[in-house]
């Protein structure tokens, strides 16, 4: 059902699947809720073979890395190593922390906001009521409400938040590198993915500190895209202009085409040669091309998730999980801004937060994400993840003179999940307003040290690397 | 025999359970994100609305409610639009489009075409929201963020005269008018969480209708002027509600797990259309304000 071949079997690749639309018989007729009908969606074969250009970079050299590097021994003690796979939920634009999971009902009325909070199955635990579906499944994660970070600006807050470090003198690696290249692919996947539309930005510019950094650009993201439809793209790779599917059957002529593209770009022969061919046998392996195939799923399953793309994505990145990536990075946004002229509506409500929060943001999340982790744990899937789901700060506990919050880097709080972490608890806390914390603070770098050590790298493996360097477990968290 | 009586009569009362629980009608079928629907004309032929056409952009569109066609509110439009507003005889639209860097505009149109006006953005951030036009059409009231609250205000037909009507503690969000223009109903947080309110155009003689520890939101006067309806998490997630003007004997109208929200009434005041989220999508439905 999943594969229709469009030219040659090789190459066509059906990613997605439409909610299939409902006829609607008359002013009172019978209502058949949407079910999703595969069709093909041309995603890869189409549109994304093979456009290396400026994009390469972040497509193929993870790819690469996978196929060259063995796999370094995963530690075996009971956490560390426990993640076999990582999900790491980029809540780019930065949450309100009090108007989600660490509300301030008794703080005064400038910093509370207008939210109610309910409670969880956790005993003591509340969430505002903006998050049902989350507060209901709270006995799947612990909470983190005393993170601190070290930038109040979002580019670099992102690095930090991404790295551990400052993007200055120059950008470290990415957690999503330094698991890559101590774990190797186990699949036919690159080992280091990221879920979205781009890398994550502002207005302005990227975040530094998404690749491998001195690692190499060989451990830099592969990006793959998701529409709300579950439709699967790999945006650093496009099509050539003429290369339509009747051309693409022939793998030669696919050949010629890219060697007129190597010579555009990139002189050493060898290396482009290595290139090319991982990346089509990236894109042409079957298991690799199930893995992203979102019509496979049941449509209950892909109900659960939403029919957003974030939803979508949160659903792709299980399934990566299923294809044994070592590190998934799912973005909620290529932008930062809520609501600004060609952005997807980040995090960033500097303005309308108390609009964008109840209308927008946090249903969509707070679908997704519990569907994340209810479906991983139905899978029996959890035990062997790591989920965490972060932005790059908080904000601000005073409601600002737009009736809205701003950046806050004094604190903030994460969600953590599976890998052998115990659930049902909140660790550390915030002062009465939510502006610092009252218990040890959590950096970034204490993030990305957790995480490494929950995928296998523990303090020797990573001095081995030369990565993390002084960073330290959040011992509260993993024991 | 007495076997096939006492089936009819269960057959009986399940169709009557049946119809008083009659399921809405769906209009729309993507599943697309979308929200703020509201009848276009008098006649409540077309439905406006907004949907998530792109992940960068919500656009503005209409839905024909005889063959549920849907099509571009106007097709030369393509900026990120918000909350569609028409004057009573449908020949204006007032909307929030979206600017620049977290600043927004409202924009008042003739429609389909016409002469219009805007509210530009402030210097810096800058949010409106919810415009509306007054039933005479002279004046178009909205909210505006500023001096840490969301205050009502109003401006005339030129964008001048601008008055605050409603201002803090809190926000003030969604004011819809009666009928006959003598009070506007509206959301605030004045009291802790967003309730229900009814005031005089003036902003005078403020009254609470609702009183609830969830939000109770987006109120919108009946074209007949004796009912509101709004959405309400009161139950444990958002559903739709009505209650008389006054704010008495309010009434659930609809009982879904998910997400109902958005409701406009139509010219008739007898049907509500509104957003439902069903199995994660979701779509414009249709129902009956009196099941």
């Amino acid at each position: 059902m999943a594969w229709r071949w469009l030219g040659n079997p090789v190459l066509r690749v059906t990613l997605a699947e439409r909610f299939q639309n409902t006829e609607i018989n008359g002013a009172f007729g019978m209502l058949e809720i949407g079910r999703f009908n595969a069709h093909s969606c041309g995603g890869v074969s189409r549109r994304s073979f093979l456009r290396a250009g400026t994009a390469l970079p972040f497509a193929i050299p993870t790819a690469l890395a996978t196929l060259s590097q063995p796999a370094t021994a995963v530690a075996s003690s009971p956490l560390k190593g426990r993640a076999k796979s990582v999900i790491f939920v980029w809540l780019w634009g930065a949450p309100s922390h009090i108007d989600t999971i660490d509300p301030k009902p008794d703080a005064v009325g400038d910093v509370r906001g207008p939210f109610a909070t309910i409670p969880t199955r956790t005993p003591g635990l509340r969430f505002t009521e903006l998050l049902p579906r989350l507060a209901d499944q709270s006995r799947l994660f612990t909470v983190v409400r005393s993170h601190v970070t070290f930038s109040g600006g979002h580019p670099d807050a992102g690095t930090w938040g991404l790295t551990g470090f400052d993007e200055k003198p120059s950008p470290k690696a990415n957690f999503g590198s330094i698991v890559a290249k101590h774990r190797g692919s186990r699949g036919t996947l690159p080992p280091y993915a990221m879920v979205g539309r781009g890398v994550p930005r502002d207005v302005v510019r990227k975040v530094e500190g998404c690749g491998g950094g001195p690692l190499g650009s060989v451990y830099d993201p592969f990006l793959l895209g998701c529409d709300e439809s579950g439709h699967v793209e790999i945006p650093s790779l496009k099509l050539l202009d003429g290369l339509v599917p009747s051309r693409i059957h022939d793998r030669w002529a696919l050949l010629e085409t890219l060697d007129t593209v190597r010579r555009e770009i990139d002189s050493d022969k060898s290396h482009w040669r290595q290139r090319r061919l991982q990346a089509y046998h990236l894109l042409t392996r079957p298991e690799a091309r199930a893995a992203l195939d979102l019509a496979s799923e049941q449509p209950r399953v892909r109900e659960a998730y939403g029919q957003t793309s974030f939803g979508q994505s949160c659903l792709l990145a299980r399934r990566l999980v299923e294809a044994q990536v070592p590190y998934i990075h799912v973005n909620w946004s290529e932008y930062v801004e809520a609501v600004t002229p060609n952005t997807d509506f980040g995090w960033d409500t500097h303005v309308l937060n108390f609009d964008l929060l109840p209308d927008r943001l946090c249903p969509i999340f707070d679908r997704a994400f519990t569907a994340l982790l209810s479906d991983l744990q139905d899978r029996r899937l959890l035990d062997s993840t790591l989920v965490v789901a972060i932005g790059e700060f908080g904000r601000t506990p005073r409601i600002n003179r737009r009736a809205s919050r701003d950046h806050w880097q004094r604190c903030y709080s994460s969600i953590w999940a599976g890998a052998g972490i115990e659930p049902g608890r909140v660790i550390g806390a915030s002062d009465r307003n939510g502006e610092d914390p009252i218990t040890s603070p959590v950096t970034p770098l204490m993030v990305g040290t957790t995480i490494a050590e929950l995928a296998g790298l523990d303090t020797q493996a990573r001095a081995e690397m030369q990565v993390l360097d002084g960073g330290a477990v959040i011992h509260e968290l993993i024991g | 025999m007495r076997v096939r009586e006492w089936l009819c009569g269960v057959l009986g009362v399940s169709l009557w359970a049946a119809m008083a629980l009659a399921e809405p009608t769906r209009l729309t079928t993507d599943g697309r994100f979308k929200d703020a629907p509201t009848f276009i004309d008098p006649a409540g032929q077309e439905v406006a609305f907004v949907v998530q056409e792109t992940p960068q952009l919500m656009r503005a569109m209409r839905l024909s409610i005889a063959d549920h066609a849907v099509t571009a509110l106007n097709p030369e439009w393509h900026k990120n639009e918000f909350e569609p507003a028409f004057s009573r005889d449908g020949l204006s639209i007032a909307s929030v489009q979206s600017r620049g860097n977290l600043s927004m505009a409202i924009v008042v149109r003739g429609f389909p075409q016409g002469p219009e006006f805007e509210l530009p953005p402030e210097g810096g951030f800058c949010g409106f929201r919810s415009p509306t036009f007054t039933p005479d059409g002279k004046h178009v009231y909205y909210s505006f963020a500023d001096r840490d609250r969301q205050a009502i205000m109003a401006v005339n037909r030129q964008g001048g005269d601008k008055r605050t009507i409603i201002d803090g503690p809190g926000h003030a969000n969604w004011p819809s008018f009666a009928p006959d223009g003598q009070q506007f109903v509206f959301g605030s947080t004045r009291h802790g969480n967003y309730e229900i309110y009814a005031a005089k155009p003036d902003g005078s003689d403020v009254r609470r209708l609702t009183d609830q520890p969830r939000q109770d939101i987006r109120p919108r006067y009946s074209p007949d002027g004796r009912r509101i309806v709004f959405t309400s998490g009161r139950d444990g997630n958002y559903e739709i509600y009505v209650m008389r003007a006054d704010g008495t004997q309010p009434k659930r109208l609809t009982d879904n797990p998910e997400r109902d929200d958005y409701a406009c009434w139509h010219p008739d005041s007898r049907r509500i259309v509104y957003v439902s989220e069903r199995n994660g999508r979701h779509d414009l439905y249709v129902l009956e304000a009196d099941q």
